[in-house]
């Protein structure tokens, strides 16, 4: 008999950030070839090496196949096979016990998913009233929280980028060629359109090989770079005094005293205290922003009553005083004239796109570099005045019971295990995210915080780092064998703006379980509820029944015909408390940080421990993995078979070291051991590894032992501290010639 | 005029992204080789750029088999495994095929591959199954920056053969005299 073959749609669901619609073909029940789906509007259909790749995923020899229980001690690596009926039991039973003796806040949820259904863990978490993770700061929240000061939007790329026909593009430390595939081709038609297209960056990309200018820089200084070029419009009178009169906090008026803005309320009896003020010069006085025929003044400094002042762009024009290209030229390596050159492009060519990905945001004060990068396009009037919104959590609010739950920063996890802070974690669940891989100071981790906890629990396709420090593994699903609704990618450039149904395309392999059917049995031994016995279908209904705007009409029924886009949604442009792109931050007035400003990495190459460790250490990504997934899968390593250091020749001659020896990288964290490719496309004083590599990948260690969880106070006033993961100092040294 | 099937890429377009590389793994169900390759032209390792920091370049270049007109590979089979269509693919003949590798020395390109799991020769065959279907080449339609262009090159109304024209499009190694039936457009120069 002929095998019949059938196509379903569904998505590529890898966590690179994008949504790429996938066609699967199935013959027999078994999944033969993937390629990409369409969407109503063409230019969406795409799909990479990495989407391609998921399909071996599926078929993989090493798939958990059935429930583990830990023989031996952590990380041994004896396992015995029992039944899901054990398995759940186990887990309830220790839930329940540790709930009553720690807390229940003392149970910890930690997953990750692009779906919707991804959430039912929050769901389970609150209905426990445990805490569940934010996993953001894995090494993405500094920008966000650059991004939320200045423009109260957490994923804010859109009014950098969304130009219809940029005269620049300026990639700011970001890979798209190799990281977010699909967004590339935005600036592939700029610049077919005419665009030059500048790449600033320690390391010559796939990216900067595309560009008209690569401007290499010192690794952290990318905010000192736009600080200078401020500088220069500033100085040549090049700003845009409308734009910043009418879209930013510019003409507002700050108390110099206490660096809060002054309140029609503190200037008129009975005035709003939610309204700004600024000096109308036409009256002379001070008056409500919005009063009727204001004239504002953006320079200048002001006594109102008793209170002296001045507007905020005043005090961003004396704060850029501090940055003569060069000084700037002094800390980023940059050449002073390029700074100008760029300086004016930016002022004269617009308008500018302004890409800044998540590479730079990945040190210290990567929440300052996107907030002088944002400051630079809103004085230029480079910044695209629509209002975007994800509305990822106004659906996930709606969630059932995940009011419950407490959120707690993954990287606040380290201080609530050590010191119970803010909670006393000791059941840790991972699911969709290997964290042991990718959380940084990993000896940390497993040597010193995971010993405290009582109980692991770790559902996953494969036994990576972090399921073999379980006590309990549970084999889980792909995307390929549960339906999900994956939300529109916004912020995200070029990705599809659209609600896709990610729907089953095989019946689940082995003993494999979706996570929110693992939940719906475990909910049953908890006593937690019906809640847990929905579908994914009827999951799904509710969640686009919540009521928020943009969902409006949108059903299963309409979605199984495929992708729809979602509508624009009437909001305003800013979401910040002044509803204008806000370059000054009252929040941040505490540590001095209200201006952006530049301040040196934390592991500087100009700090006494660069006498110690002189390398910078980055771990950027690659088009070969999404984070440690696709790292086993062959089709994949056959291209990029193992990690390897990439060091200047400058450095490498400095150490002896040959392309191909086997070199060590170290500091006082930890150390790892791996082979040197010596070339030219990286900076002199920079090492690079690509990241998501395992740690069987390394002859000994793995990246994420020298990395380090320093917290950045501004970003936990901000939203959520970061991971600064390319903030690192190391030293190299050759261990042999192979 | 008989149909010359072949595809102009677009190396301005084209950023290595191996998208081509693994499409025609999944069509073809292969692990551990591949009928295209995408060779970095800069440094000696893939991804690596020639010059001295920061003054460096790089692009990338996919190489496949070129359906040439006159492909050196065809005479050097002992076995007569080889053959042409008229539409100008060349096909290897599995059956024929006694895996001596006549064929992997006699290509200018070094596209075929040695299948050690078959005792077979292996390459591009520009999925003469999905164009006889009036598809596209697999790897085309999946080329992610859609730098690659399949057609009739002998037809010059054909879209690949105006951008072929425009773009100043050429052939590699046109001294084999092979007539290859892939042609690239070079990389733009870079703006002031």
């Amino acid at each position: 008999m002929k095998p019949t073959e059938e196509l379903v749609r569904t998505v590529c669901h890898t966590g690179c950030g994008m949504a790429c619609g996938l066609l699967a073909h199935v013959k027999d029940g078994v999944l033969t070839k993937i390629e990409p789906a369409d969407f109503p509007d063409p230019r969406y259909r795409h799909i990479c090496a990495r989407g391609l790749a998921t399909m071996k995923l599926v078929y993989h020899p090493e798939r958990l196949k059935y429930p583990l229980k830990r023989l031996g001690e952590r990380g041994e690596g004896k396992w015995q096979r029992i039944s899901w009926e054990e398995a759940l039991e186990t887990i309830a039973t220790r839930l329940k016990e540790i709930g009553q003796q720690h807390g229940s806040r003392s149970l910890m949820w930690a997953t990750s998913g692009m779906g919707a259904l991804d959430m039912t863990y929050a769901s389970f978490a609150g209905c426990c009233e445990g805490t569940f993770a934010s996993l953001v700061g894995f090494g993405d929240s500094a920008g966000p929280c650059g991004d939320l000061a200045s423009f109260g939007n957490l994923w804010a790329e859109g009014y950098l980028v969304n130009f219809e026909k940029p005269a620049l593009c300026v990639i700011w430390g970001s890979n798209p060629v190799e990281t977010q595939p699909f967004g590339i081709r935005r600036i592939r038609d700029a610049r077919e359109n005419g665009a030059r297209m500048v790449v600033i960056d320690p390391r010559f990309t796939a990216t900067a090989a595309k560009a008209d200018e690569y401007i290499p820089i010192r690794t952290g200084t990318d905010g000192a770079l736009a600080l200078g070029m401020m500088h220069v419009v500033l100085g040549k009178g090049l700003h845009d005094p409308s734009f910043i009169k009418d879209y930013t906090v510019g003409p507002f008026l700050v108390n110099n005293r206490t660096g809060l803005y002054v309140r029609e309320s503190d200037v008129v009896s009975g005035g709003s205290s939610e309204k700004y003020t600024v000096w109308d010069t036409a009256a002379g006085e001070a008056r409500a922003h919005d009063a009727p025929g204001v004239i504002p003044a953006l320079t200048g400094g002001y006594r109102v009553g008793n209170i002296d002042c001045r507007p905020s762009f005043e005090l961003l024009v004396e704060a850029v005083r501090g940055y003569p290209p060069e000084k700037v030229s002094e800390i980023t390596g940059v050449p002073a004239a390029t700074i100008k050159r760029l300086a004016l492009d930016y002022a004269q060519h617009r308008p500018v796109a302004s890409y800044r990905g998540m590479g730079m945001q990945r040190t210290f004060h990567g929440d300052l570099a996107f907030r002088a990068v944002n400051t630079l396009a809103a004085i230029t009037g480079n910044l695209h005045l629509v209002g975007s919104r994800l509305f990822v959590y106004e659906t996930y609010a709606s969630l059932y019971g995940i009011r419950g739950c407490k959120f707690v920063p993954i990287l606040n996890l380290y201080n609530a295990i050590a010191k119970g802070d803010p909670y006393p974690i000791k059941a840790l669940w991972v699911a969709k995210h290997n964290m042991v891989n990718q959380l940084p100071n990993a000896n940390l981790i497993t040597r010193e915080l995971l010993p405290q906890l009582d109980f692991i629990v770790v559902a996953d396709l494969f036994m990576n780092a972090s399921a073999q420090y379980a006590d309990i593994v549970l084999p889980a699903c792909t995307f390929f064998e549960q339906s999900d609704l994956i939300l529109p990618c916004i912020g995200v450039p070029g990705a599809p703006n659209y609600f896709q149904l990610q729907n089953k395309v095989i019946e689940p392999l082995y003993e494999c379980k979706p996570d929110p059917e693992i939940l719906k049995e475990l909910a049953r031994r908890m006593g937690l509820g019906d809640y847990f016995e929905k579908s994914a279908e009827q999951v799904i209904e509710l969640m686009l029944s919540s009521g928020y705007a943009a969902e409006a009409g949108i059903t299963v029924e309409r979605l199984k015909k495929g992708p729809v886009q979602a509508k624009a949604s009437n909001v305003p442009i800013f979401f910040t408390p002044s509803g204008r792109m806000e370059f000054y931050s009252e929040k941040l007035v505490e540590l001095g940080q209200q201006l952006p400003c530049y301040l040196e990495p934390l592991e500087s190459v100009r700090s006494p421990l660069a006498n110690k460790y002189p390398l910078t250490f980055l771990t950027t990504h690659t088009r070969y993995r999404t984070h440690s997934t696709l790292a086993n899968v062959g089709w994949l390593t056959e291209l990029d078979p193992e990690p390897v250091l990439e060091i200047n020749p400058v450095d490498a001659k400095a150490r002896d070291i040959q392309d191909g020896d086997i070199v060590c990288a170290f500091n006082d964290r930890g150390k790892m051991k791996l082979k040197a490719r010596v070339h030219q496309g990286i900076s002199p004083g920079v090492v690079n590894v690509t990241q998501g590599w395992w740690p069987e990948h390394f002859l000994e260690g793995n990246h994420q032992d020298l990395t380090h969880s320093v917290i950045n106070p501004a970003q936990e006033i901000i939203y959520e501290p970061n991971s600064a993961l390319y903030d690192v100092l190391v030293e190299i040294e050759k261990v042999r010639r192979d | 005029m008989a149909k010359r099937y072949g595809l102009v890429i677009d190396l301005d377009r084209c950023t290595g992204c191996q998208t081509c590389n693994v499409a025609c793994k999944m069509e073809h169900n292969l692990d551990g080789f591949s009928g295209i390759r995408v060779d970095t032209v800069g440094g000696p390792h893939r991804d690596t750029p020639a010059g001295e920091y920061p003054n460096l370049s790089m692009y990338y270049l996919p190489v496949l088999c070129m359906h040439c007109s006159q492909p050196p590979c065809l005479p050097s089979c002992p076995t007569e495994a080889i053959y042409q269509r008229k539409d100008g693919i060349v096909l290897i003949d599995e059956e024929k095929c006694n895996g001596c590798q006549e064929c992997l020395e006699a290509c200018p390109y070094g596209v075929l591959v040695y299948d050690t799991q078959k005792n077979k020769a292996w390459k591009c065959n520009l999925c003469a199954h999905r164009v006889d279907e009036g598809l596209e080449p697999f790897c085309v339609l999946c080329c992610e920056t859609e730098a690659m262009f399949f057609g009739d090159i002998s037809d010059p109304s054909a879209q690949l053969s105006q951008l072929a024209r425009k773009r100043k499009a050429y052939a590699l190694q046109p001294e084999s005299g092979a007539e290859p039936a892939v042609r690239y457009c070079p990389p733009r120069p870079r703006l002031r």
